[in-house]
C-alpha cells in the first residue's frame, strides 16, 4: 500500500494497513503535526488535506487515502522554507496558546482560502466552527484568516 | 504552606498498616540557589532551564524576555529548555497563576547576577543569585528592551509548521502502545474486571500483552486491565475483542451529584461545616435579595488528551510528560515502582492545555508500569472517553446568596454554598484522609474568592464539602468562578433593588483602589454610559461584574448579549474586560490569557455541563459535553492596566468577572435571573413566556 504525502511517496507496511490515516501519519511516518483529540471527527485537531479538501484523519482508514494527495501541516511551507501565508498570518497575529488544535485550524483555513480567496467573517466562522479550541484563540484565528486573505480581521 | 503542614501531620497521625499513603505534591518556593541552576552560559550563548510547565500561557516566552533583558543578550542567544527532573532542583507544580508572580524575580536575579559576574571576569558556575533589589533589575524597573512588549513566541514557529512538541509526539525505537481499561463508572467506586476473552484478544493482529497490576488502580478503587499493542489502532480492536465484563463492588448513589450537595438540607440543620466569614445575621432579617445558583460538574476538555511515553533503560525510568508538575510525577512513579528518585527522570514537553486538570499522576504512571513490564518503550494516550470517565472535573456547586440593602447601602450579606473538594481532590486522597484534613481546614480552593470585596457591616460566608462519586479537583479559577458568579449576580440584584446603576453601586461599596480602577476602566472603554443598542426582533442587554483573584489581580467585565425571542438563543455579542495584574511582561500574551478566560466564561454560562448519572460520567465525547465554538464567541476586547505593582497572575483572573457579566446581561435583556448553569434556550423561552403572562394578567 502506497500513499502520497506532502508530494512524496510513502509505503504502508502490512501491520499498519488497518490503522487510521492519522495514526499512520503520526506513528509510522513521524508526521506529528496532525493531532489526536477526540477520535471521532468532532474536534478537528487531526485535519489534513486530501486532494485539497479538509478531512478528519482520525476517522479515515488509511486505505481511503491511497491514490490521493495527502497534505499535512508539515507540507505547507515552501521547499525553500518560506511559510505559507496562513502560517505567517498565524505568527503575525500571535494566535497559538497551547498549540494543540492549531495545525487542524490552519489546514481548515488553507482549504477555505483555496476554495474562497476572499471569505467574509461569516464564511470564516462557518469553515472553522467544527474546530474546537479550549484555550480560546477564536478571535485571533479569525483575524489571522482575514489577514491571510489580505484584509484586516474583525477586532 | 499551613495547609501542607496540616496535611502531612494528618497523614502521619492516622497512618495504619496496609494503607497506601498518597504521594503529596511538594511545593517549595524557588530559592536563589535554585534560580542560579536555571541559567547556564557557554561561549556567549545562554540556556534557561524553564522551571514552569508551558501549556499555552507563554511562560517560556515571558522568561526568555526577562532573561534577554537581564543578561543583556540578543533574543537568539538565549535558548529555553523545558523542565527535566534530572537537570535541576525540584520546583513546585505550575498551578495557581503564580509563575510570573513567584518565579520572575528569582529568574531575573539569577540572570542579572550572571551578567554582573561575567562582566567581572568570572567564568565558573553560578552558585546562587544575588538578592538584587527590583530597582536594579531591568525587567522590574521599566528599563527592559524586551519586557513590557510583544515578542516572538517560543515554539510558535514549531506549532505552525507541525514540529513534534507534545508528549504524544515523542517516538522512540521499538516503542509500542498501551491502554489501561477500567470499569465505565467513576474510579471512585470499587470495581474489577470479572471476566474477559483473552483468546480473542490474542488473536488480534498487533496484540502484545495483557497486564493485570494492582498499581494501575490510581485511587485504589477501580481495578484495571491493561493491553499492549504494536500499533495504536490495534488497541481499539483488542479492547473490542476482550469484551471485558466489569464487576461493580459498590453500588452508585441513587442521587445525582447536584442532589448530593443538598444545600437546603445542610442549611436546615444549622451552620455549614466551614465558615470563612463568621458574621451572624439576625434571624428575622428581611432579605432584599435571596437568590439561588446551581453550577454543574464540568470537564477541563483540553484538546490534548493526556499522554506519556516511558522507557526503562539502564536501570532507570525516563518519562516524557505533558504535565503541570513533573517532580510530582517523578515522586509518584518512584514510589509506585519502588525506585529511587534518581532512577526516574521526567522530561517535560509542551502541554496541550491543562487548566488545572493535568496535576495528578495518571497516564504517566500507566506508561511507566507498562514499559517496566514489557521492557520496551510504551506510549499511552487516553481516549476522549477516558478523559471524561477517569479524569477529575470542576465540582458542581449549589449557592444561596442573601443580601440586605437599606437606603442604598449593603448592610448584611450571607453566602452559603455546598460543593466538593478542589485542592484536596478525591482522585488523589482516600476518603479517610480527605475527610480528616478537609474536616479541619476546609478546602481553600472551594472557598476561593468567596469573601466579598464590598463594604458591608455583617458578612457571613459558609460552605459544606461533600465527597462525590464524580471525581473533582482544580479547574481554571477553582471556586472563584462559581463563587463570583453567585456573588456578582447578587450584587447586581442589590443595585437593581436600590434603583442604582450596578456599576455605581459597586463603586459605592469598594475600598480597594485597584478594584475601583478596573471598574472605571471597564466602564469607560465599554461605553457603559451610552444607551444600549436595541433591535426589533431581538432582546438586548448589558451586564457588569468584577472581582479580585487571589488578592493579587483584578478584573472588571462588561457583556452585551442578544437574545432571539423566537428560539431562546443567547449570543454574547461583545465582552469587554479591564484587567490589572500589576507588572506585565508580555502585554499581548496577557491579553491572550484574558481572551481565553472570557471564552471559558461564555462556556460556563451558555455551554458546559458534564452529565453524570448512576455513578458514571455519561459523556464519551464532545457531542455529549460540548465546549464553546466559533458561533459562541463574539467580540472580545481587553484593556490592560499596566503598573509596577508586583505581578499578580493572569491565567485565571478574568474568571471572576466574565460569567456574571453575561448572566447580568441576560437579566437586563429579559428581566429573568438565571439560576442554573448552563442557560439553555428552553430556560430563556420559559422565562419570556412567564414574563408575557405576567404582563397580560
Amino acid at each position: 500500500m502506497r500513499l502520497t504525502v506532502n508530494g512524496a511517496p510513502a509505503n504502508v507496511p502490512p501491520e499498519w494497513r488497518d490503522e487510521s490515516l492519522l495514526q499512520v501519519l503520526r506513528e509510522h511516518l513521524g508526521l506529528a503535526g496532525p493531532k489526536f483529540g477526540c477520535g471521532a471527527g468532532l474536534c478537528g485537531a487531526c485535519t489534513v488535506l486530501l486532494d485539497g479538501a479538509p478531512v478528519r484523519a482520525c476517522v479515515l482508514p488509511v486505505a481511503g487515502a491511497v491514490g490521493r494527495a495527502v497534505v499535512t501541516i508539515e507540507g505547507l511551507a515552501r521547499p525553500a522554507g518560506a511559510l505559507h501565508p496562513v502560517q505567517q498570518a498565524w505568527l503575525d497575529e500571535a494566535v497559538p496558546q497551547c498549540g494543540y488544535c492549531q495545525a487542524g485550524q490552519i489546514m481548515a483555513a488553507v482549504a477555505l482560502l483555496r476554495a474562497q480567496p476572499s471569505p467574509t467573517d461569516a464564511d470564516i466562522d462557518a469553515a472553522l466552527d467544527g474546530h474546537l479550541c479550549r484555550c480560546g484563540t477564536h478571535a485571533r484565528v479569525r483575524r489571522a484568516v482575514a489577514r491571510a486573505a489580505g484584509r484586516p480581521g474583525p477586532r | 504552606m499551613r495547609r501542607r503542614t496540616a496535611l502531612a501531620a494528618g497523614a502521619t497521625a492516622v497512618l495504619l498498616p496496609g494503607c497506601t499513603l498518597p504521594v503529596i505534591p511538594r511545593r517549595p518556593a524557588p530559592s536563589l540557589e535554585d534560580a542560579a541552576g536555571w541559567v547556564r552560559h557557554e561561549a556567549g550563548r545562554y540556556t534557561v532551564r524553564l522551571p514552569r510547565a508551558e501549556m499555552g500561557q507563554q511562560v517560556a516566552t515571558a522568561f526568555q524576555q526577562i532573561a534577554c533583558d537581564e543578561l543583556g543578550a540578543a533574543w537568539d542567544a538565549v535558548t529555553i529548555d523545558f523542565t527535566d527532573t534530572s537537570a535541576m532542583a525540584r520546583v513546585k507544580g505550575t498551578v495557581g497563576s503564580d509563575s510570573v508572580r513567584e518565579f520572575a524575580l528569582p529568574l531575573a536575579r539569577a540572570c542579572a547576577t550572571l551578567r554582573l559576574a561575567l562582566a567581572r571576569g568570572h567564568s565558573g558556575r553560578l552558585l546562587a543569585a544575588e538578592e538584587l533589589p527590583a530597582a536594579q533589575l531591568r525587567a522590574f524597573s521599566g528599563q527592559g528592551v524586551w519586557v513590557g512588549r510583544a515578542s516572538p513566541l517560543v515554539q510558535a514557529l514549531d506549532i505552525v509548521t507541525g514540529r513534534p512538541l507534545f508528549a504524544a509526539d515523542v517516538r522512540l525505537p521499538g516503542m509500542v502502545y498501551g491502554r489501561v481499561l477500567r470499569a465505565p463508572g467513576s474510579p471512585e467506586l470499587a470495581s474489577r474486571p470479572r471476566r474477559w476473552d483473552a483468546t480473542a484478544a490474542r488473536a488480534v493482529p498487533g496484540f502484545l500483552d495483557l497486564v493485570q497490576d494492582d498499581r494501575l488502580a490510581h485511587t485504589g478503587q477501580a481495578q484495571a486491565l491493561a493491553i499492549l499493542a504494536a500499533t495504536p489502532g490495534a488497541l481499539d480492536r483488542i479492547e473490542s475483542a476482550l469484551r471485558v465484563e466489569w464487576e461493580r463492588l459498590e453500588a452508585p448513589a441513587a442521587r445525582t451529584p447536584q442532589e448530593q450537595l443538598a444545600l437546603d438540607a445542610h442549611l436546615a440543620t444549622g451552620a455549614l461545616q466551614h465558615v470563612p466569614r463568621g458574621g451572624r445575621p439576625a434571624a428575622d432579617t428581611a432579605w432584599t435579595v435571596d437568590l439561588r445558583l446551581e453550577v454543574p460538574l464540568a470537564a477541563h476538555a483540553c484538546i490534548e488528551p493526556r499522554a506519556a511515553v516511558a522507557r526503562w533503560r539502564d536501570d532507570g525510568m525516563e518519562v516524557w510528560a505533558g504535565h503541570q508538575d513533573p517532580f510530582y510525577v517523578r515522586d509518584v512513579i518512584a514510589r509506585r515502582l519502588g525506585l529511587r528518585e534518581q532512577q526516574v527522570t521526567v522530561r517535560a514537553t509542551r502541554v496541550g492545555g491543562a487548566f488545572g486538570g493535568k496535576t495528578l499522576c495518571t497516564v504517566e504512571l500507566e506508561a511507566a508500569l507498562l514499559a517496566r513490564h514489557l521492557g520496551r518503550p510504551v506510549k499511552v494516550q487516553w481516549t476522549r472517553a477516558q478523559e471524561f470517565a477517569h479524569g477529575f472535573h470542576r465540582p458542581p456547586s449549589s449557592h444561596r446568596v442573601r443580601a440586605r440593602v437599606e437606603g442604598g447601602r449593603l448592610v448584611a450579606w450571607w453566602h452559603a454554598f455546598s460543593t466538593s473538594h478542589i485542592l484536596l481532590p478525591g482522585a488523589a486522597l482516600p476518603a479517610w484522609m480527605q475527610g480528616g484534613v478537609a474536616g479541619v481546614i476546609g478546602d481553600a480552593g472551594a472557598a476561593r474568592g468567596s469573601e466579598p470585596p464590598y463594604r458591608c457591616p455583617s458578612v457571613r460566608v459558609e460552605y459544606q464539602l461533600t465527597r462525590l462519586e464524580a471525581l473533582t479537583g482544580p479547574w481554571r479559577g477553582l471556586g472563584a468562578g462559581p463563587n463570583l458568579l453567585a456573588m456578582e449576580s447578587a450584587i447586581d440584584e442589590c443595585a437593581r433593588s436600590a434603583g442604582v446603576d450596578p456599576l455605581a453601586f459597586r463603586l459605592g461599596h469598594v475600598d480597594d483602589a485597584r478594584l475601583a480602577g478596573v471598574i472605571r476602566r471597564a466602564a469607560a472603554f465599554a461605553g457603559w454610559d451610552r444607551p444600549a443598542l436595541t433591535a426589533p426582533d431581538r432582546l438586548r442587554g448589558r451586564g457588569f461584574a468584577c472581582g479580585i483573584y487571589k488578592q493579587a489581580a483584578y478584573a472588571a467585565a462588561v457583556a452585551e448579549v442578544e437574545i432571539d425571542a423566537a428560539d431562546g438563543a443567547v449570543r454574547v455579542t461583545s465582552l469587554w474586560c479591564a484587567h490589572d495584574c500589576g507588572l506585565v511582561i508580555n502585554p499581548d500574551q496577557v491579553r491572550a490569557q484574558v481572551e481565553g478566560n472570557l471564552v471559558w466564561c461564555i462556556g460556563m454560562v451558555l455551554v458546559e455541563a458534564l452529565p453524570f448519572e448512576a455513578g458514571a460520567v455519561q459523556a464519551r465525547n464532545f457531542a455529549e459535553s460540548p465546549i464553546p465554538r466559533y458561533r459562541d464567541v463574539g467580540r472580545l476586547r481587553v484593556d490592560l492596566v499596566e503598573s509596577r505593582a508586583p505581578p499578580g497572575g493572569a491565567g485565571e483572573t478574568a474568571m471572576v468577572a466574565g460569567a456574571a457579566a453575561i448572566t447580568n446581561a441576560i437579566r437586563d435583556a429579559t428581566g429573568w435571573r438565571p439560576a442554573r448553569m448552563p442557560v439553555r434556550h428552553n430556560d430563556i423561552l420559559a422565562a419570556l413566556r412567564a414574563r408575557s403572562h405576567a404582563r397580560t394578567r
